[in-house]
């Protein structure tokens, strides 16, 4: 079943990948006809990294919440596609973070780490010439860890699942003095999907055993309520933008009588850049 | 357009205050024993098997406890109720870890005799017996393999049985010493278990917990050691065990015991049949208790220990004559076997 999980998230990461490769290529296209579009329809190339914090809560491992830092990038790619008129646009984001947490009596340390992938699209709605919002969906993979090291046969725990969330933001574009300033906002809602989570007393030597029960638990807002959300503030300069952001992440499920909570605060300082796709003899 | 930037910033803090608080319990002495009181009851496995052995009620445990506790207590007197209060369950899977001391209850091996004199199982090792790894082996006058393994800690490598089978190749017979194995890793119990057989075999069960109440269960899922594709051992093997042989070591034994081949002679062992887990209480220190039971092939409970095949122990007036009488023994078992 896991196998065929896998496949599934691989074949959907490739579809993505591949139709964004797709889209580049109808963009040199349009080019050879004389029609520079590759200008109007700019790749957005941002990098941010943050530090926050971070409180969790895996009563696989422990009872008690652990709360600490965390260290997290965030790199996102946006470009308009031809479609519904030069109002889709075609996102794909990879996050990742590190948390370093500790139990409420200060006696255990807890280490984390997670990486995320998501991509897909969101239709734009320009309602005047400074705002503009934005909705579409998203499809997802989530890989992570949680170590306990004072644990015994249950001193970590594995998180991986992959989802379709709902997407919705919004953009306001203002100027301070004469630098052009925009204020991006974007939340993501995950709708359903599926998540591996071992058993309420199953142990890890168990599931190497061979031992299967329950899982791969189907995963909703009833069981897993989940969110990120990214409020960023770009300050335009001529061929890039310096980006400034918080990021907001809650992660959590509640399958197989294990509950967990993973959620990162994190404010994060990057770029962002306009990059224009040149078709092959261009180069 | 303010009131739209004020609705999103709204939209914002109001997501960022989703998250959900799960610490129930308070520090108070109070508030620790609930929460430990609640991890066993819901976690541990062998709850209604220890109540019905042991006579004890887990719901009177806590009023019996509860009553001793006083808000003004210090942190050592509280870990000392905690701990008498854990004793009750007499597992030695079941721990209490502070900074200050480790909470235990070893009555499985405490309240028998050893049937082990380390020195004197060193004087028939000798001092240029072979070390592979995690064990001790030497050829006896008789041309017995001995085999002392201490710990299931102590790694072994298919490398390392490979050569000490094949350079044991040419002895009668085989006696096996984990006396005083307090256990380890279990894939070094299976590695060394799969050399005995050449069938696949059925050793046992085990389950684990599906919720919190004190019935659920999984199904009995059945574990088997498969023959290892390295050396094996086709002649009479003689497993000495004794009251100290506990987790993993009660699981070697228990997965011997249905070796065809293989005779468990010596004690009963300690027991301890629960796969260990962890948790911990608000005031940080971290209990480990027994989570998921095993079982023998016979779907029966191993915790309290499983029986020798063979019953022997140590002779004190042999022992002050240098003799282990239970080596002994086991070399006579072996002889008788072979001849």
């Amino acid at each position: 079943m896991i196998k065929r999980i896998l496949l599934l998230t691989h074949l959907c990461l490739f579809a993505l990948t591949a139709a964004a490769q797709d889209y580049s290529a109808l963009v040199s296209g349009k080019e050879k006809k004389g029609t520079d579009v590759s200008l109007s329809r700019p790749l957005q190339a941002g990098v941010l990294f943050g530090v926050g914090y971070s409180n969790q809560l895996d009563t696989y491992l422990s009872p008690m919440e652990y709360s600490g830092y965390q260290l997290s990038f965030l790199t996102s790619r946006e470009r308009f596609t031809k479609w519904g008129d030069d109002n889709v646009s075609f996102q794909s984001l990879v996050q990742g973070a590190y948390s370093h947490t500790k139990n409420p009596a200060r006696t255990a340390t807890a280490w984390g780490g997670r990486l995320a992938y998501d991509a897909g699209w969101h239709y734009h709605w320009r309602l005047t010439d400074r705002l503009s919002l934005k909705a579409g969906g998203l499809l997802g993979a989530d890989l992570g860890f949680l170590y306990n090291p004072r644990n015994s046969n249950n001193p970590a725990q594995g998180r991986f699942g992959i989802d379709i969330s709902a997407s919705a933001g919004g953009c306001y574009r203002f100027n301070i003095r004469k630098l052009p300033v925009r204020l991006n906002y974007q939340a993501d809602l995950p709708l359903m999907g599926c998540m591996f989570s071992p058993q309420f007393g199953q142990s890890y030597y168990d599931i190497s055993e061979g031992s299967r029960d329950h899982n791969v638990c189907f995963s909703h807002p009833g069981n897993a309520l989940s969110f990120r959300h990214l409020l960023t503030l770009d300050l335009e300069f001529s061929r890039a933008s310096l980006r400034f952001g918080y990021m907001g992440d809650v992660r959590q499920s509640h399958v197989n009588g294990i509950r967990m909570h993973d959620v990162g605060h994190s404010f994060m300082i990057g770029y962002v850049r306009y990059l224009k796709i040149l078709k092959r003899n261009e180069r | 357009m303010k009131d739209k930037l004020l609705l999103l910033l709204a939209l914002v803090l109001g997501l960022c205050s989703c998250q959900r608080g799960e610490s129930e319990y308070d520090e108070t002495p109070q508030g620790n024993l609930d929460a430990l009181w609640t991890i066993i009851d819901q976690r541990y496995c062998f709850l209604d098997y220890k109540e019905a052995e042991l006579g004890i009620s887990w719901n009177d445990i806590h009023a019996k406890y509860s009553a001793r506790l006083n808000p003004k207590m210090t942190r050592a007197q509280l870990f000392e109720v905690l701990c008498q209060m854990l004793g009750e369950l007499k597992d030695g899977h079941v721990n209490l870890s502070s900074s200050m001391d480790l909470g235990r209850n070893w009555s499985w091996k405490e309240d028998y005799p050893l049937n082990l004199d380390e020195e004197l199982r060193d004087a028939y090792l000798q001092t240029d017996y072979n070390l592979a790894s995690g064990l001790k082996y030497r050829i006896l006058p008789d041309n017995i393999a001995y085999v002392v393994y201490e710990s299931f800690q102590n790694g072994i490598g298919e490398g390392n049985l490979d050569d000490m089978f094949y350079s044991l190749r040419m002895c009668n017979g085989m006696i096996l010493d984990i006396r005083g194995n307090g256990g380890g890793n279990l894939d070094n119990e299976t590695k060394l278990a799969s050399r005995f057989t050449n069938e696949k075999v059925l050793v046992g069960y085990r389950s684990h917990k599906t919720g919190t109440g004190r019935n659920d269960f999984s199904a009995l899922e059945p574990e088997y050691i498969t023959p290892s594709k390295g050396v094996r051992w086709q002649k009479p093997c003689v497993v000495l065990a004794n009251r100290s042989c506990y987790s993993a070591a009660n699981t070697f034994v228990r997965d011997m015991k249905e070796m065809p081949l293989v005779t468990i002679m010596g004690d009963q062992t300690g027991g301890g049949s629960g796969l260990p887990f962890s948790s911990e209480l608000p005031i940080g220190w971290s209990v480990r208790f027994s989570a998921s039971p095993s079982f023998d092939a016979k779907k029966q409970q191993i915790e309290f220990g499983i029986a020798p095949d063979i019953p022997c122990s140590l002779d004190a007036g042999k022992a002050a004559q240098g003799i282990d009488s239970m080596i002994e023994e086991a070399r006579e078992f072996i002889g008788g076997q072979t001849s």
